[in-house]
């Protein structure tokens, strides 16, 4: 570990990385635009520039150098003296923020990114609050570049951080600079729009407003949402994200740096697989059927009901005829409540682990980006907990074909998919079944046999933690309330299991961790600091 | 949800006296009593209103005074708001609801689809008129808003506008700051 002088201030730091890293690692706020870890350096945007002391030609005597050098591709070495507030280069860095703000339209009051645009914060922190300029600003156009995202080249700072992205990390290169000058301006090719299946990440990259996501256009105000961390239930990776919402609900989800599985970038799936949460036709109440169809019935009596329509169908005994369907999209604190209560209630019942999405192929990009082709975030994690039960289990299509022959009574199935997922034969081979219970987000042809229908929550309403496909635990928070009448999963699984108060994921992991130690310790990714991008 | 959001919350428990209630119902008739009788106390907070109003003994300054909000119009006739929500974040009481979308003309990007403030909730305060960088909301002199359903006093973009068209003569539209590509 090298230890180098910035200001004055020792720091040690990784071996090889840029002096601008070791000191935003060091907590430091150096101005930067061109530079970001995860792409290569380019040195472009001459912001992040400092003084070091280099040996003097003759003397060989150590002494700050004249001139000055770009940190960001200045990598490290042992005994290196830096500084970074010293006037001539606070008098650099007003300069260039001058000449970034030449053309820059004075429209933060219109535009997206303003209240987390860095040449807001920089013209703040290191710029000056006039403008020299008297000629006519060049403007720009503004362009459509793809089904998902808009470019505002007029605010553009041109640090070319979006056609490194699409030349490096996704391989595509569907954009380049155009023309010379002070018209130099960002574009895609023609014919070629921006339309690979990491092309958000773009938006995020962009430290100005330049890169817009369509969706999100002219919705909230940033300034106006909260964060949680979350989980992308979008594939089996587990992509760590940021869900910004308010009183509204969600409006966008952004990546959260993950070193052991997303790094700083996350798919388009997981950038817009978030709109089920808002669909009309969302289940909002639980139904039970009587006489005439299925009826609304109230949470609070729900359990009994639940139990009671169990023990008329089933009668006593061990409940062999029971089968109890646990969907990979539930987080592994619900999946291990409800297996439990179940086998607590009928310890012969058999435990499947529901349909597994799977569309297309794993497809990775050049540098290691994974999109997996399973969409579901926690298969895994259920197997896990179906095989920690044992007893009586069996896979989705043989209980499927056991189904058809009628060797189940009851069944409760849980879905909670985004997308529909009850195809013909599964509604075929459920409609053989008595008393068939169905957990779901909206509804499907399994209502037309179902017995009791209880509305779910989305994972964006839910807490708990899914297992990727490597193994890895990682825990998200909830978000935003459940929808008006739904009770969120975990909940009513708490409640159904004859637990009283507020369910809490943690507690429920501390419960479980005494069966399956590897639920004891959760991998929560580091946070990465606001300035350092 | 984090640990810092859930806040478990138990009843108070109430003493002997307070559960008794007579004791806090003597304190009230008391001070209605005082008030009932004591000439100088009516004389001092009562007016008779409408005869004698802030109006007619001309203690309304129309240039600071804050009343009823409107939403001025350029000199096109459109609406001037462009939706940057600024009064909406400075409001301390969040009672200015927008919706932005892109607007439909060329000079302009965004502009408010839907304007709403609910003059019930609204203090009077005047920072959205403090906030806004194209002097498109303003406070006016107008003051006796009533309505009979609260519903009624959720004031949308078009009786806001409305507000504009009436007031205007009064008290004219500042020049507004400059704010695109100045």
């Amino acid at each position: 570990m090298p230890t180098i002088i910035i200001d004055g201030q020792e720091i040690k730091c990784r071996k090889g990385i840029p002096v601008l890293q070791a000191a935003l690692d060091a907590g430091m706020n150096i101005p930067h635009y061109c530079y970001h870890p995860g792409l290569s350096v380019v040195a472009s945007c001459r912001l992040c520039l400092m003084e070091m002391k280099m040996p003097h030609p003759q003397t060989r005597e150590l002494g700050w150098d004249p001139k000055l050098f770009p940190a960001c591709q200045t990598p490290v070495k042992r005994g290196m003296e830096v500084r970074f507030n010293s006037e001539k280069v606070r008098e650099s860095q007003r300069h260039l923020m001058e000449y970034y703000l030449l053309n820059h339209p004075l429209d933060c009051p219109v535009c997206d990114k303003a209240g987390e645009c860095n040449l807001q914060d920089y013209a703040e922190q290191f710029g000056s609050a006039t403008s020299r300029m008297v000629e006519q600003k060049q403007k720009n156009p503004k362009k459509d570049i793809g089904p998902h995202t808009l470019l505002y080249s007029d605010r553009c700072v041109l640090c070319k951080r979006c056609i490194r992205f699409v030349a490096e990390i996704t391989g595509t290169g569907e954009m380049a600079v155009v023309n010379r000058g002070s018209r130099n301006e960002i574009d895609v090719f023609p014919g070629m729009p921006l339309d690979n299946p990491l092309q958000g990440n773009v938006v995020d990259l962009c430290p100005v407003g330049a890169l817009l996501d369509k969706s999100f256009l002219y919705k909230q105000r940033v300034w106006l949402l909260r964060t949680t961390k979350s989980v992308s239930p979008a594939d089996s990776r587990g992509q760590t994200i940021f869900i910004d919402h308010n009183e509204n609900g969600i409006h966008r989800i952004r990546p959260r740096y993950n070193e052991r599985v997303n790094e700083w970038w996350i798919s388009d799936e997981a950038r817009f697989g978030w709109h089920h949460v808002q669909r009309e036709e969302r289940l909002d109440q639980p139904r039970v059927r009587n006489s005439d169809g299925l009826r609304p019935e109230r949470w609070e009596e729900l359990p009994q009901v639940l139990r009671q329509r169990m023990q008329t169908t089933l009668g006593e005994g061990g409940g062999s005829e029971l089968a109890l369907i646990l969907s990979p999209m539930m987080s592994c604190e619900e999946a291990w409540l409800l297996a439990k209560h179940i086998r607590e209630m009928a310890p012969e019942a058999t435990l499947v682990l529901g349909h597994v999405p799977i569309v297309g192929e794993d497809r990775t990009f050049p540098k290691g980006f994974v999109i997996k082709a399973e969409k579901c975030p926690n298969r895994r994690g259920v197997e896990t907990i179906i095989e920690h039960f044992g007893g009586n289990t069996s896979t989705w299509s043989d209980f499927l074909a056991q189904a058809v022959e009628g060797k189940f009574k009851a069944a409760c199935v849980v879905g909670g998919y985004t997308e529909e997922w009850v195809t013909k034969e599964v509604a075929a081979a459920l409609a053989k079944v008595e008393l068939l219970v169905v957990h779901d987000l909206f509804p499907s042809a399994l209502d037309e046999t179902a017995a009791i229908q209880i509305p779910s929550a989305t994972w964006a309403e839910r807490e708990g933690t899914f297992m990727n496909c490597d193994g890895l635990i990682q825990p998200f928070e909830r978000a935003i309330p459940p929808l008006e009448g739904v009770k969120a999963d975990g909940q009513f699984f708490y409640e159904l299991a004859g637990e009283t108060g507020l369910y809490r994921a943690k507690k429920v992991r501390e419960m479980m961790a005494a069966e399956l130690p590897q639920f004891a310790e959760v991998f929560i990714p580091c946070d990465v600091p606001r300035h350092a991008h | 949800m984090r640990d810092e959001d859930v806040i478990e919350l138990r009843e108070p428990e109430l003493s002997a006296a307070e559960r008794l209630y007579l004791p806090q119902i003597w304190d009230g008739v008391k001070c209605t009593v005082r008030h009932m009788f004591s000439i100088k106390l009516r004389n001092e907070t009562v007016r008779q209103y409408p005869e004698d109003s802030r109006d007619t003994r001309g203690e309304v300054r129309v240039a600071n005074y804050r009343g009823v909000h409107r939403l001025n119009k350029d000199p096109d006739g459109r609406v001037a708001c462009v939706a940057c929500l600024m009064c909406a974040t400075a409001c301390p009481v969040n009672c200015i609801h927008i919706e932005a979308g892109e607007s439909p003309w060329p000079d302009r990007e965004k502009y408010p689809v839907k304007f709403d403030i609910d003059e019930l909730r609204c203090i009077y305060c005047g920072m959205c008129e403090e906030a806004c960088p194209v002097d498109a909301i303003e406070l006016t002199p107008q003051h006796d808003l009533v309505g009979r359903t609260r519903d009624e006093m959720i004031f949308d973009k078009e009786k806001l506008l409305h507000i504009y068209e009436e007031t205007k003569a009064l008290k004219p539209r500042k020049n507004p700051a400059i704010t695109g590509y100045g």
